[in-house]
């Protein structure tokens, strides 16, 4: 059954003859149900469909998916070369997300419109996208008939290298998910997926503890361009979740169909139906998660975590502790901080390699700590000095460029991936300096303040700096602060398994009183932050990054004593407005008695 | 009449199990998904149809001598409507507005429930006897109610009180008042007299009435006219720089507002305040041509203050674009959403 797991990396060309041989070779296979891997049924090809679906197709296609999928479907149209992962080249029809066998074409049946039902796997896709990727759920805008529609244009005159309708090359062995009782996620059952995943070498790939960090540089797809293992912490960007991210049956489909075009292979026939249980149980068991141990709530409109704009700042008595791991900082809860590409001003930064941030914070007497912790397949350090200066953000002169729009394939995003020159993976957040003289909702800008209302910024870089820089402004080069550098603090910073936790202290103020000069931090009050995240491995430098929206930061000051006070004599209030007011009620009645 | 009152039962009943389901996270909210730029419509429906399945069932419960007292009803209806604010809307609505709501839903009841002398007697009965407490059950009732409603104020003030650190509340303009002109790349465009120069027909004339004729359609999908495809080798004029404007979104603008032009782009889950909607019949179809050019020129950065412009991220594209790139853009963005600009007469 070996054919099944044969995985094709070569070129195009190779490619296409390897598949052939295995299309040939699993037709004799058929027949035999002992031969299936285990879970597998064989199916029947869906019936071409009517001509009349695919002219209305056509015209669904040119209206909305020709701009990044192209006129021939070959993914390169107007939108591909500044996207990665490139948009989906139809033409070999290699898909990823499918219920059938590795290397087989995905399921397609013009007449099966129950969304959900595992039987329409390119519906599926089209209805709910392909999180992580550009491609978006059509759902709500699409009707069901219209995404019925554009899939049999595309499955007929796109997909050119194979037919879905030919009996003689294609086949269907089909993953039958419905029917398959999933093993529930119990201790065991997750602890023995943590064993098979170092056993099936799953590791090697995507990292020991998931992070997609375990051949971070190696891997291609099909068509030569770089990509990179799933990140099991970010259960929301697989493309396969159907937007039903902690849902373990995506993982069980992908883990046991593969992922075509990809060094994904499918496992079905070297695992059990138990053991790939047991291993989406652990995989899932690794999202990220709240506190208590339940699922991250989902932003509907986003498919992304709900974001809350406040980090808070808990008190502590006495030192803050160094170490992530102890007490007081388990018990302070954490902020998802979602990350953008910097895309206002050149050069902007179409793929941001660092999607969001985690971020924790207490304070004591003198300063305010920020732990930052984010997922990074690749630990950046620049090899010899580079060549520009820390405080300068203008560093499109050596060679820090944003993606020209239209180069084909070899020059666009997706080729550059892993061939950038390496700066320093780095972290920075920005306060403004006199914000209590700027009434809220005013703020000096997102991007390193503006000339009337200056940013306090602090950055650390993967070499070990730890920088306090005045921000004037997008354009402008930073102000360097020496005398306050020596107060900031890096409590630690270490990369572990495609984690970055850094720890930064700073002083709750400048040397005087006044905020003319530093961000003066004042307990209860809101004070807006913006986060910035450079990926050295993705070119990012200057102001090729990663940037948050607007937060805020706020010391929580402890309870003041009115907060019991007062709610203890209203309650009184209420208990003596009952009494008067029963007795005015007996009163009455007794007066209508008499 | 029963039938139809049976009906309406049923549709109550499955309303409020699947309010139910959302509110306890069992039914995904998005079972029912709002509709864009139809929301106020469909939520104005929703809750005819929840009360038509309300009337269904109290009149089912009376001719099976079960009757609801007139005082639940009331109770009961107004906490639906404050669950249904609560659970079904998204995204959410703040605690601040659903107050709002909260009151008129309250008055709108109490009008119901005092139509006229009966009804009233009828609402305030329940009310009386826990009151008066003449049975025994009343007491018991009455006991409870004057140890819980001290306690339940006083926590409720304690909660209130509490330093809290929710989110603060700010209120951005959207669409704020435009300058009368505007310069970009060295030339001045006067807002009111400025035109498209590529809302062009076959003979290079502006001509609103022609480029309306080949918009995609309304309704679900926006699908491009039939014949009016811009990617046509042999289109011209209008068509062709339609398909130029989208080849420019495509390199540069969908990342936030979207491959369907919604502002739901690969970057905009990060990004507050969040990308303009282009399908929202409240943005550029409400709209003028030149102000979107002032917009798009002048980006986040070029905001009057009350549109926050320290915290949009929108590019001022005069740095990455051309005149005619942007005047392309937003041909494209009219044509694929199948609006008109709107004009100054």
């Amino acid at each position: 059954m070996s054919k099944f797991r044969v995985n094709v990396k070569a070129s195009p060309l190779l490619g296409a003859a390897l598949g052939a041989l295995l299309i040939s070779a699993s037709a004799v296979g058929i027949g035999h149900a002992g031969d299936l891997p285990e879970g597998f049924a064989k199916g029947e090809l869906a019936p071409a469909p009517p001509a009349d679906m695919i002219e209305a197709g056509k015209r669904v296609y040119f209206t909305k998916c020709v701009w990044c999928h192209g006129v021939d479907g070959a993914g390169d149209g107007p939108g591909a070369d500044r996207l990665w992962p490139r948009p989906r080249n139809f033409n070999q029809g290699t898909f990823k997300i499918r219920h059938t066998a590795s290397g087989e074409l995905p399921l397609f049946n013009y007449n099966e419109k129950t969304p959900g039902s595992g039987k329409n796997d390119l519906f599926d896709t089209v209805t709910h996208g392909l999180p992580g990727s550009a491609m978006p759920p059509w759902e709500g805008i699409l009707t069901e008939e219209q995404r019925i529609q554009v899939l049999s244009f595309v499955t007929t005159q796109l997909v050119k290298d194979r037919k879905f309708t030919d009996k003689q090359s294609e086949t269907q062995t089909v993953l039958q998910l419905g029917t398959i009782k999933p093993a529930e996620a119990t201790e065991d059952s997750v602890k023995k997926g943590a064993q098979l995943i170092v056993d099936k070498k799953c590791i090697e790939c995507h990292g020991v503890e998931g992070r997609g960090d375990g051949n971070a540089f190696n891997l291609k797809d099909d068509w030569g361009f770089s990509i990179q293992p799933a990140n099991w912490h970010k259960c929301w960007n697989f493309r396969g979740s159907r937007q039903d991210p902690y849902n373990v049956r995506n993982i069980f489909r992908t883990f046991s169909t593969g992922v075509n075009g990809t060094p994904m292979p499918s496992f079905a026939d070297s695992t059990s139906v138990e053991d790939r249980w047991n291993i989406a149980n652990f995989v899932n068991s690794l999202c990220e998660r709240d506190e208590e141990g339940k699922p991250l709530g989902i932003d509907p409109l986003t498919d992304k975590p709900k974001i809350n704009f406040v980090v808070p700042s808990a008190p502590v008595e006495g030192e803050i502790s160094s170490d992530p791991e102890n007490e007081m900082w388990k018990k302070q809860g954490r902020r998802y901080v979602a990350m953008g590409g910097q895309i206002t001003h050149k050069p902007r930064n179409f793929v941001n390699r660092i999607d969001d941030i985690w971020v924790k914070s207490l304070y004591n007497e003198k300063s305010v700590v920020y732990l930052i912790q984010w997922d990074d397949r690749t630990k950046s350090i620049a090899e010899g000095k580079l060549p520009w200066a820390p405080t300068q953000v203008n560093v499109e002169n050596f060679g820090v460029k944003e993606q020209a729009p239209k180069t084909g394939e070899e020059g666009s995003i997706a080729a550059a991936q892993n061939n950038y020159a390496v700066y320093n993976d780095a972290i920075a957040f920005q306060f403004p300096i006199k914000w209590q003289e700027i009434p809220a909702p005013f703020k000096p800008r997102y991007l390193f303040g503006d000339a009337k209302f200056n940013a306090d910024i602090l950055k650390w870089e993967a070499d070990g700096s730890l920088r306090s820089f005045k921000g004037t402004g997008w354009d402008q080069d930073f102000e360097e602060r020496d005398d306050f550098e020596e107060k900031v603090k890096l409590l630690k910073s270490e990369w572990k398994d495609g984690r970055w936790t850094v720890m930064i202290s700073r002083p709750l103020k400048g040397n005087k009183d006044d905020y003319d000069e530093y961000t003066r931090f004042d307990i209860g009050k809101y004070i807006p932050m913006v986060f910035f995240a450079w990926d050295g491995h993705n070119g990012d430098a200057g102001r090729k990054m990663a940037v948050s929206a607007f937060y805020y930061t706020i010391l929580q000051p402890p309870i003041p004593q009115e907060v019991y006070i007062y709610p203890a004599i209203i309650a009184v209030g209420v208990v003596f407005l009952e009494g008067w007011m029963l007795t005015r009620r007996a009163n009455k009645k007794k007066g209508k008695v008499l | 009449m029963k039938a139809l009152m049976s009906v309406g039962a049923l549709i109550g009943v499955l309303g409020l199990l699947m309010l139910i389901g959302m509110i306890f996270g069992v039914v995904p909210s998005n079972t029912v998904r709002l509709v864009e730029g139809y929301m106020p419509m469909q939520v104005l429906s929703e809750l005819a149809v929840f009360v038509a399945g309300f009337t269904g069932l109290s009149y089912l419960a009376n001719s099976m001598g079960m009757a609801f007292p007139r005082f639940w009803q009331g109770v009961l209806f107004w906490a639906f409507v404050q669950m249904y604010l609560k659970f079904r809307i998204y995204p959410p609505i703040p605690f601040s507005v659903r107050a709002m709501y909260g009151v008129v839903s309250f008055v709108a009841v109490f009008m119901w429930v005092s139509a006229n002398e009966e009804d009233w007697k009828k609402f305030r009965q329940p009310i009386l006897n826990v009151l008066d407490a003449n049975t025994g059950f009343h007491k018991a009732l009455r006991t409870m109610y004057l140890i819980l409603v001290p306690l339940l104020i006083g926590g409720f003030s304690f909660v209130t009180m509490k330093p809290s650190v929710d989110e603060p509340i700010e209120l951005r303009t959207v669409h704020p008042a435009p300058p009368a002109s505007t310069k970009v790349h060295g030339k001045t465009y006067t807002l009111q007299t400025s035109q498209n120069p590529y809302r062009v027909n076959l003979e290079g004339k502006y001509d609103q009435a022609y480029s309306n004729k080949l918009i995609v359609e309304q309704g679900m999908g926006r699908l491009m006219a039939p014949n009016a495809n811009p990617w046509d080798e042999k289109a011209e004029g209008y068509l062709k720089y339609v398909r130029e404007g989208g080849e420019i979104f495509f390199q540069n603008c969908h990342f936030c507002h979207g491959d369907n032009l919604n502002g739901r782009g690969l970057h905009a889950f990060a990004f507050n305040p969040i990308p303009a909607n282009f399908t929202d019949p409240g943005t550029i179809a409400q709209l003028q041509e030149t102000f979107i050019f002032w917009r798009v020129a002048k980006g986040g950065i070029g905001l009057p203050n009350e549109g926050f412009p320290w915290a949009s991220v929108m590019p001022p594209w005069e740095q990455h674009l051309t005149t005619d790139e942007i005047w392309k853009v937003i041909l494209f963005e009219y044509w694929h959403t199948g609006y008109y600009p709107r004009t100054w007469d």
